[in-house]
């Protein structure tokens, strides 16, 4: 053990090494439910290449590493199972370049969405973003994990190009087109995430850490649009929600599309707590649908126009009891307030949303078809009701993907973290409504702590081939191990 | 690539080995046309690579066997004759093909056939029963030659000396007489005087197709020699076998075009449908039905008039002389159709493979007299289009066609009824 | 020597004497060319192999029994499902068994959650017509409206349209698929449940292992059924028109529409798909090879010589033209709009928009591959890639250059800098290069198409871009150590770890790698 202290002091120097007991707590547990786990060591490498040798080093020694991004954690994804070194790469926070003709950032996993996104919004640009991330949370990470971005008009699921990773037996290796000779002195510009010879990329996406370590990554960055119209549209119903949803998206209408019920909505909206939030979360729909409409670089208002006309002669012709509404009661100014949240990240100021209410929140969340999530609705609220949790506390969000083939629907429950008690009944609900709703056809991509059990056991033919190609790129199983069916 | 001599001339081989070398494999001979494709059902006009599968039984497996062959990799067996024979001879791969390249096709699959008889493996042995009748009788059939004319009405006389000779064929002669009957009325009651031969053979459409080129050249050049001798400007017939024989592959067999026949071949619906359009022709009786066309394919996208061609194959594969290849554009497609509207009551309703997206009946190339099941398989396939449309009838312009829908519509028990276009013209004109 | 009998009458008994065949009339009707994709190339002459035997499976038990047999007797197997893609798909050892996927031609829709589940036996234009009937699309790769839409999917899959709908790895969902040792691995939400409506994870998505931008040309096992996104497209109908050979699609004007623009430079055509990206309008941006016009009017081979032969550099280096297709996916007020702003950026840069047709002979429904052989009866395409946009033109240039060298044998095209187009989003770039020769010329002349081929991935190495034709499409050893680096050891292990019998399409990624050591007119460019 000291031989691999020294060897880490080695690679990365004193100053970002530790093994202090307070600093390994740090990383021992989440914002997640999960049960703590120590690591043995944490450190903070600059660059790939001292990320390589830390590997190769855990190699020797099969010992676990844990590559980990960003500053806050909701998943338990970086909590050690069995040990081993903490690879924080918050030291690699560099934007390297910003190509604005081919829409394109190249950024290391340390940076943050605060940072990217107020970096290029002085372009008139932004990553595609998902809904109101914390601020320190890693962009590289998000989107490696298939965090869904608000806008569904975009037609790839993530945001990914090629990019540098730390394989498990330490070789650094580029993906995609960044594997280019000499890249970035290159004539490509690492634009694309497919091949060489196999989509390596894909293989990283929601490994949890699993499959190697990447060390910066290109990701698509889009026009941020200067004149927009902000619609709420109220709904009693998630099936009525719903349908509309699939009839103005099939028409292609609409950038920023969610849905979100009114503990979500107030959850994110209330200033003043608690009693913001009990007003508005009493007032607010069952359902609201938040909509945009964008206008493109060119003549925006064109753009606004066109879009507009064809949602509101689809209200006149087959939704003439529907309210749309650049206006949401008991929120004054509540279209501009909530456009300047949802481009950027939660303020890093402000308590994150989420843990607003009570401190704690366990998200369940999985992809389905729209037509399916009041089913899905109706298991978690009886549940609940069995967990005695209040239904009234949960909060819904509904992201539409891809002009609504498909949706990420996500329950929140909130709990103090204080409280053993409250802890045990949202574990408990928890727990029972992953295997009811993945019985009943919810489809977990991302199988973070308890998930991964079930998940895996019933996909056992793709976990057979997964362990089979982890096998090959980690016969030492040392990234990461415990996590998904490793 | 050095100099090559070729001709369009089915008795060697070797002058399409450039086309069978040629193919891309794009199976363009097999699919109904991409603009035109309609979804995952009746998406093939190539009858045997459907049926059978392998792809042995597409144009790009066939020549791909030939070539073979010629290499000496390939020897004749049962399964390569089986593979020659099975098909129809219907031109979907030449003009699936002829859309985007100019290779030969249809010519070297006749090639093909050709070589198998001159080599003494082929035809099949029904095809050499049907040569015998026609050997002995003069018909397909094996029926008394002297019985040709029978179907003759009372109330028709035919001209001793007219423009127009009527070529009737064996099949309106013996087993349809419905169509030279009613072909003969319209004649009449448009005015149009005709001749039948005094001596008339099968057009040899049996022997041609399945490679017999010797026998067909014979009957040819009787049937060539009767017709002149009539001094008739324009030959019309009734049957688009006939028809293609006549206009396309006489003049093919003695290497000559079709414009220098010495006379023209029309077939009915060309002759009606300009004498409608003339106001000669009026189609007054109201039929009352729901129906559909069907184009037969050597009336469709084989009915191109002939132009004979030798020259050579030079750099990039180009030929010299250029030359304008028979793509099917030409075929007679419209004219039918403009017939059937013209028709008050008649309501004509498209079916999915049309013009030359056609599929075949099922009853060429010899199919019919060796694989009868292949055939009403076809047949069957074809019926499947009229059920999905949900028309009453289906018709069409050739004896062949009608033969092989009506068997196979009587072993279904379909309620559909089939008719030949001569049949509903004269119902339309008769009085 | 032939299957051994033990293995035939295994093969046989699972699929039934009806679908399997060694008889030589069907094997032989199986062989690679003369004609086709590459096959005229030394590649394909001195690679293939006639095969043992074809087998016609049904369903995915049937294919999984059969990969197992194979598996068990040790009989190298191919998968197939036109075989239209030249060389690739044909055996390269003796005695092999081509699976010929045909009779798995299942394709079912859901409208409206816009996917289709399709079976390898279904073809581009098929699906295409069912989903343009629904008023949806897809995109039919440049290979041909022909291609079986499982295997363009896996290996290639894109054409201008790709500009709108993005890259084909990101269409498949959830996917069957037998591996080479005969085990099934079930992707996407297939892993969970019975609905092939989603296609990643759970967790790592292994989909990864059986694309990789060009496919792993099937030797990575056999996708039985695979789900494809269907993308929203616009309601009226788009009516096929014409006689062969002249048909067409007629566009509805008011919600589809290609306009052609000739542009005063080729930066002016780049700076114009710049613009089109930011502004985010469009549905195919591309610049044409003067060569494709004079394909289009020619009304033969003849014909197109006597218009081509008028070419000359000069005239080349002129013809500038940006080709855009619109389409009023939202409304004819959409449209309206997006050809406002198409103007404004032609006009910005000098352009000037042509009469142009109201039709599509090419690429909504019928992607014209097959004409690519008319001019000279050989074609393939040496490079197409997806990067940048100013990757795709700076790479161009070099192929130009390049590709000069070897003209002829290669057909004359004047320096002709290849076809480029926007793509996802305008994110990417896309260029190719289409080579022509005379396949009936002396071999000498393959020979050097042959070597030109090698030296267009030793170009992109030296010139540090991106090949896309990475994996078994070239020597594995000379584009591994190059990119990555050294993608192909983690290519080749993946291999070993999945077909640890090596039966799967042996010696596939490996092929070209044989290739280059045994044929002696490459000796000249095996240097490495």
């Amino acid at each position: 053990m000291n031989n691999v202290k020294a060897k880490l002091v080695k690679i990365v120097g004193t100053k970002n090494f530790s093994d202090s007991p307070k600093i390994l707590k740090a990383y021992s547990k989440d914002y997640s439910l999960a049960p703590p786990g120590m690591p043995n060591y944490v450190v903070k490498p600059k660059d790939a290449k001292e990320v390589s040798e830390i590997v190769k080093l855990a190699n020797e020694y099969k010992t676990p590493v844990v590559p980990c991004s960003s500053g806050v954690h909701f998943y338990g994804a970086t909590i050690p199972k069995q040990g081993g070194i903490i690879v924080d790469l918050s030291r690699m926070n560099k934007i390297f370049e910003i190509d604005e003709p081919n829409k394109r950032a190249r950024i290391e996993p340390g940076v943050t969405w605060e940072q990217i996104e107020n970096e290029l919004e002085k372009r008139d640009f932004q990553v595609v973003i998902p809904l109101l991330p914390h601020s320190s949370r890693s962009v590289v990470t998000d989107y490696l994990e298939r965090v869904f971005p608000l806008a569904v008009v975009y037609d790839y699921g993530e945001p990914l190009q090629g990019m540098e990773v730390v394989w498990p037996n330490g070789d650094i290796f580029r993906t995609g087109s960044a594997s280019t000779p000499g890249y970035p002195d290159s004539v490509a510009r690492g634009v694309m995430p497919a091949g060489p010879g196999l989509d390596f990329w894909r293989l990283l996406q929601c490994a949890q850490g699993t499959m190697g370590i990447v060390t910066w990554t290109n990701i698509k960055i889009e026009y941020l649009p200067k004149v927009n119209k902000f619609f709420f549209i109220p709904f009693n119903d998630i099936s009525n929600a719903v349908e509309f949803v699939y009839r103005i998206l099939r028409q292609k209408i609409g950038d920023e599309c969610l849905l979100l019920n009114n503990v979500t909505l107030a959850a994110i909206l209330a200033t003043n707590w608690p009693q913001d939030f009990d007003k508005l979360r009493a007032i607010f729909p069952p359902w609201t649908l938040l909509l945009t409409i964008t206008g493109g670089y060119r003549r925006p208002e064109e753009r606004i126009a066109y879009q507009e006309n064809a949602l509101m002669l689809i209200k006149k012709n087959e939704y003439q009891q529907l309210n749309i509404s650049e206006a949401l009661p008991g929120v004054p100014g509540a279209g501009r307030k909530l456009l300047a949240m949802l481009r950027k990240p939660w303020p890093k100021d402000i308590t994150y949303w989420e843990h607003r209410y009570k401190g704690g929140c366990q998200s369940l969340f999985f992809i389905t078809k729209p037509i399916y999530a009041h089913k899905f609705i109706k298991c978690v609220e009886e549940l609940a009701v069995k967990h005695c949790y209040p239904i009234n506390d949960i909060g819904y969000y509904l992201q539409p993907i891809e002009e609504n083939r498909g949706c990420h629907l996500e329950f929140k429950f909130f709990y103090n973290p204080d409280d053993p008690e409250e802890i045990g009944q949202v574990s408990g609900l928890y727990a029972e409504a992953a295997k009811v709703l993945l019985n009943e056809g919810a489809l977990f991509t991302r199988p973070y702590g308890i998930l991964a059990n079930i998940v895996y056991d019933k996909a056992a033919g793709y976990t057979a081939a997964l362990k089979r190609v982890k096998k090959v790129f980690d016969p030492n199983n040392i990234m990461n191990p415990g996590n998904l069916c490793f | 690539m050095p100099q090559k001599k070729v001709k369009f001339d089915v008795t060697d081989i070797e002058n399409f080995a450039y086309d069978m070398k040629r193919c891309i494999k794009c199976a363009g001979c097999k699919w109904v046309e991409h603009t035109y494709m309609p979804g995952i059902n009746f998406s093939m006009r190539c009858p045997s690579a459907q049926k059978f599968l392998f792809d042995t039984y597409g144009a790009y497996g066939r020549v791909r066997t030939a070539l073979s062959m010629l290499e000496g990799k390939v020897n004749y067996s049962d399964k390569f004759l089986d593979v020659v024979y099975k098909c129809q001879m219907c031109g979907a791969c030449d003009v699936g093909c002829k859309r985007n390249l100019d290779l030969e096709i249809q010519l070297a699959l006749e090639a093909i056939r050709v070589k198998c008889v001159a080599d003494g493996k082929g035809p099949l042995p029904a095809h050499r029963k049907v040569a015998e009748k026609i050997g002995k009788t003069n018909n397909r059939f094996g029926s008394p030659h002297a019985n040709r004319a029978k179907w003759l009405p009372a109330d028709v006389k035919p001209a001793a000396k007219a423009d127009i000779v009527y070529f009737v064929g064996c099949a309106a002669s013996y087993t349809h007489p419905e169509i030279a009957k009613s072909t003969a009325r319209i004649l009449k009651a448009a005015g149009t005087p005709f001749m039948l031969l005094p001596d008339e053979w099968c057009c040899g459409n049996p022997l041609y197709t399945t490679g017999m080129i010797d026998e067909a050249k014979r009957v040819a050049e009787h049937n060539i020699e009767a017709i002149k001798k009539t001094g008739a400007s324009t030959v019309l017939v009734s049957c688009a076998e006939g028809y293609r024989m006549l206009k396309v592959d006489y003049p093919k067999m003695f290497k000559m075009s079709t414009s220098d026949l010495g006379f023209k071949v029309v077939h009915l619906v060309e002759y009606v449908d300009e004498l409608v359009k003339k106001g000669a022709l009026k189609l007054q009786n109201k039929l009352d039905m729901r129906l559909t066309y069907h184009d037969s394919c050597n009336l469709a996208r084989l009915s191109e008039p002939w132009v004979y061609w030798e020259g050579t194959h030079e750099q990039w594969g180009c030929v010299n002389p250029p030359l304008e290849r028979r793509r099917g554009t030409y075929g007679i497609y419209q004219q039918p159709r403009d017939i059937l509207s013209a028709i008050p009551g008649l309501k004509l309703v498209e079916m999915i493979r049309i013009k030359e997206n056609t599929l075949c009946c099922g009853a060429g190339g010899g199919v019919r007299d060796a694989f009868k099941d292949f055939a009403l398989w076809t047949a069957n396939e074809r019926l499947k289009e009229v059920r999905e449309i949900g028309v009453e009838a289906i018709v069409s312009a050739c004896p062949y066609c009608k033969d092989n829908f009506a068997e196979a519509i009587k072993i279904n028990g379909d309620e559909i009824k089939v008719y030949d276009i001569s049949e509903l013209v004269w119902q339309a004109i008769s009085k | 020597m032939a299957i051994s009998r033990e293995a035939y009458r295994v093969l046989e008994s699972i699929v039934g004497p009806e679908y399997i065949s060694e008889d030589p009339v069907d094997r032989y009707a199986y062989r690679c060319g003369p004609g086709g994709y590459e096959t005229d190339t030394g590649f394909g002459r001195f690679m293939t192999k006639i095969a043992g035997a074809i087998i016609m499976p049904k369903t995915t038990e049937e294919v999984q029994k059969i990969v197992k047999a194979c598996n068990r007797y040790k009989v190298p197997y191919v998968p197939w499902s036109t075989g239209f893609f030249g060389p690739r798909s044909f055996p390269y050892v003796e005695d092999a068994i081509i699976v010929d996927l045909k009779r798995m031609d299942k394709l079912e829709i859901d409208d409206k959650h816009m996917y289709a589940i399709v079976e390898p036996g279904v073809i581009a234009s098929q699906l295409q017509a069912e989903a343009l009937k629904r008023g949806l699309y897809i995109v039919v790769g440049g290979g041909g409206s022909q291609v079986s839409i499982v295997a363009n999917t896996l290996g290639d899959g894109w054409s201008p349209l790709s500009y709108k709908i993005g890259m084909i790895e990101r269409r498949m969902l959830g996917m069957e698929w037998v591996l080479p040792d005969g085990e099934i691995l079930r992707t996407g939400s297939l892993a969970l449940q019975d609905d092939y409506f989603w296609g990643e994870g759970p967790g790592p998505d292994l989909r990864g292992i059986c694309r990789g931008h060009n496919g792993v040309r099937g030797c990575l096992g056999i996708t039985t059924r695979l789900a494809l996104k269907l993308h929203p497209f616009q309601p009226e109908k788009l009516e096929p028109t014409g006689i062969t050979p002249e048909t067409g699609l007629a566009l509805p004007p008011k919600r589809v529409k290609w306009i052609n623009f000739t542009m005063p430079s080729k930066e002016a055509i780049v700076k114009a798909m710049y613009e089109m990206s930011k502004a985010e309008v469009g549905a195919a941006a591309t610049k044409v090879p003067l060569f494709w016009r004079d394909i289009a009017k020619a009304q033969s081979k003849e014909d197109f010589w006597a218009r081509w032969s008028k070419a000359n550099e000069e005239i080349v280096k002129r013809f500038f033209v940006l080709r855009v297709l619109l389409v009023g996916y939202t409304s004819e007020e959409q449209m309206e709009y997006e050809e406002r702003v198409l103007m404004d950026i032609v006009k910005e840069l000098g352009g000037d928009a042509r009469p142009t047709k109201p039709t599509d002979e090419s690429w909504i429904k019928n992607a014209d591959s097959a004409g690519m052989w008319l001019m000279t009866g050989a074609y393939m395409s040496v490079i197409y890639v997806w990067e940048a946009l100013d990757h795709a033109k700076v790479q161009g240039e070099n192929y130009a250059k390049l590709k000069a060298k070897y003209t002829p044998p290669l057909m004359p095209d004047y320096r002709d800098p290849g076809w480029f187009q926007l793509g996802e989003g305008g994110h990417q770039g896309y260029t190719e290069f289409l080579v022509y020769w005379d396949p009936d010329g002396p071999d000498e002349d393959t020979h050097k198409v042959d070597r030109y081929y090698i030296e267009t991935m030793k170009d992109d190495i030296k010139n540090r871009s991106y090949p896309s034709l990475c994996g078994p499409q070239h020597p594995l050893y000379l584009s591994g150590p190059a990119y990555g680096p050294n993608y192909h050891i983690w290519m080749l292990k993946i291999k070993e770890e999945l077909d640890p019998n090596k039966v799967c399409h042996p010696p596939v990624p490996l092929a070209q790698d044989k290739f280059v050591e045994q044929a002696d007119w490459m000796k000249p460019v095996k240097d490495w």
